[in-house]
């Protein structure tokens, strides 16, 4: 009951401030068009690099939203609303996480294709693109939700938020660009998927925990 | 110090600026943790029984910006799990003198009814005990007069209510108990 309240507002509150949304999205097709200036525009480059490329953009460009997950509700006081309730902050912590996917990681999953057909991703990749950022986009927002409850008492921490996040978001990155490029290969990705998977399912389980804690550590 | 608080009291704190108003309240709150001294709940209440009881208002108001009035209190007596209709909620607006505002963002409010809103939470959620940093500040005369009625009628109820505040000789009138904080 809780988890829904807290989701569904942080979803209306998304929604409302629209920049939000798209503003990930702004931030990968501006940079996917740096890439054809850069390199020069041959089909056969751009689809080599395709898979990293899409996935670095999706890590970057949701990196750029995780700031604020906690920083909003603990400046604006809602914070205390939640943590006075008596509710589970493990649970806050889940459903805020869960909130920012729905704004942020479902986006970035169905926008993906078209950052794929942009750098000539072959179009036997696009199922295990999609699916590998769907399995990878909840670790993003979850981490995130931890990063941010330690971050959310400090001025301009989202650099200090980037350093925290980014090398526990690595090996997601190296299984999930590794899926699609091993695809493009014509190999199977699924042990690659698999090991995303296993991600998936630790970070769902311990990050509310750390998120939690980290918000009790800037409470004190 | 030392301070009991029982059903039917009101409590004054009082200090200058810096000398830990806040961060007691807080601390009885429990929001943060209190790292000298002790908290102790009345005989037949168990400390998770104080979050259920209780409701603590900060200087941080907690209006989330770009929710309407009445979202806002929704949200909160969701969070709070208080089953309200909406006549309950446009009610407790209306007491606060924000009739009509139920459908403006919180963020189009003046500081005042920042402040009247967030204290319509107290009326909405019935918490025997309400912890209040300042709830004057930013108020109106009128607005200070209905604080003060629902301060009184709570407290006759059986309700008691801490609360921090300068300047206000009508609250150190009516207190049971008097605190007052000096900086270290």
């Amino acid at each position: 009951m809780q988890f829904w309240s807290l989701m569904k507002r942080d979803v209306l509150v998304a929604w409302r401030k629209k920049s939000n949304l798209y503003q990930p999205l702004v931030f990968q097709l501006l940079i996917v068009t740096m890439f054809p200036l850069g390199l020069g525009a041959g089909a056969q480059t751009l689809s080599k690099i395709a898979p990293a490329v899409v996935w670095i953009l999706a890590l970057l460009s949701t990196l750029i939203t995780l700031e604020n997950i906690f920083k909003d509700d603990y400046e604006d006081g809602s914070l205390d609303v939640y943590v006075l309730s008596g509710m589970s902050l493990s649970l806050a912590a889940l459903s805020k996480a869960t909130a920012h996917w729905i704004t942020t990681g479902i986006p970035v999953v169905l926008f993906a294709p078209v950052i794929g057909m942009l750098l000539h991703l072959p179009g036997h990749a696009y199922g295990i693109l999609m699916l590998s950022l769907l399995l990878a986009t909840p670790i993003f927002s979850l981490l995130g939700t931890v990063g941010s409850a330690l971050i959310m008492n400090i001025k301009n921490g989202g650099m200090l938020l980037s350093v925290l996040v980014m090398p526990l978001l690595a090996p997601v990155l190296i299984f999930g660009a590794g899926a699609v490029l091993e695809t493009t290969l014509g190999n199977t990705a699924m042990n690659h998927l698999l090991l995303l998977l296993g991600c998936t399912v630790l970070s769902v389980t311990l990050a509310p925990l750390a998120a939690a804690a980290a918000v009790r550590i800037n409470l004190e | 110090m030392s301070l009991a608080l029982k059903p039917g009291e009101l409590a004054v704190i009082a200090g200058p600026n810096g000398s830990g108003k806040t961060t007691l309240l807080e601390a009885l709150a429990g929001l943060s943790r209190l790292t000298v001294g002790e908290r102790q709940y009345g005989a037949a209440e168990h400390p998770d029984d104080w979050l259920a009881n209780s409701h603590y208002l900060g200087h941080k108001l907690g209006n989330k910006a770009n929710l309407t009035c009445a979202e806002n209190l929704a949200f909160v007596a969701q969070m709070n799990q208080v089953t309200c209709p909406q006549q309950d909620i446009e009610a407790a607006l209306e007491q606060a003198g924000l009739a009509g505002h139920e459908y403006q963002h919180a963020s189009d409010l003046s500081a005042g009814q920042k402040k009247r809103l967030a204290l319509s939470r107290l009326l909405l959620l019935g918490k025997t005990y309400w912890l209040l940093d300042e709830p004057f500040v930013n108020l109106d005369h009128a607005g200070c007069d209905w604080l003060y009625a629902i301060i009184e009628c709570h407290v006759q109820q059986g309700g008691a209510v801490l609360l921090s505040a300068h300047d206000q000789q009508r609250i150190h009138d009516l207190a049971d108990h008097h605190i007052t904080l000096q900086p270290i």
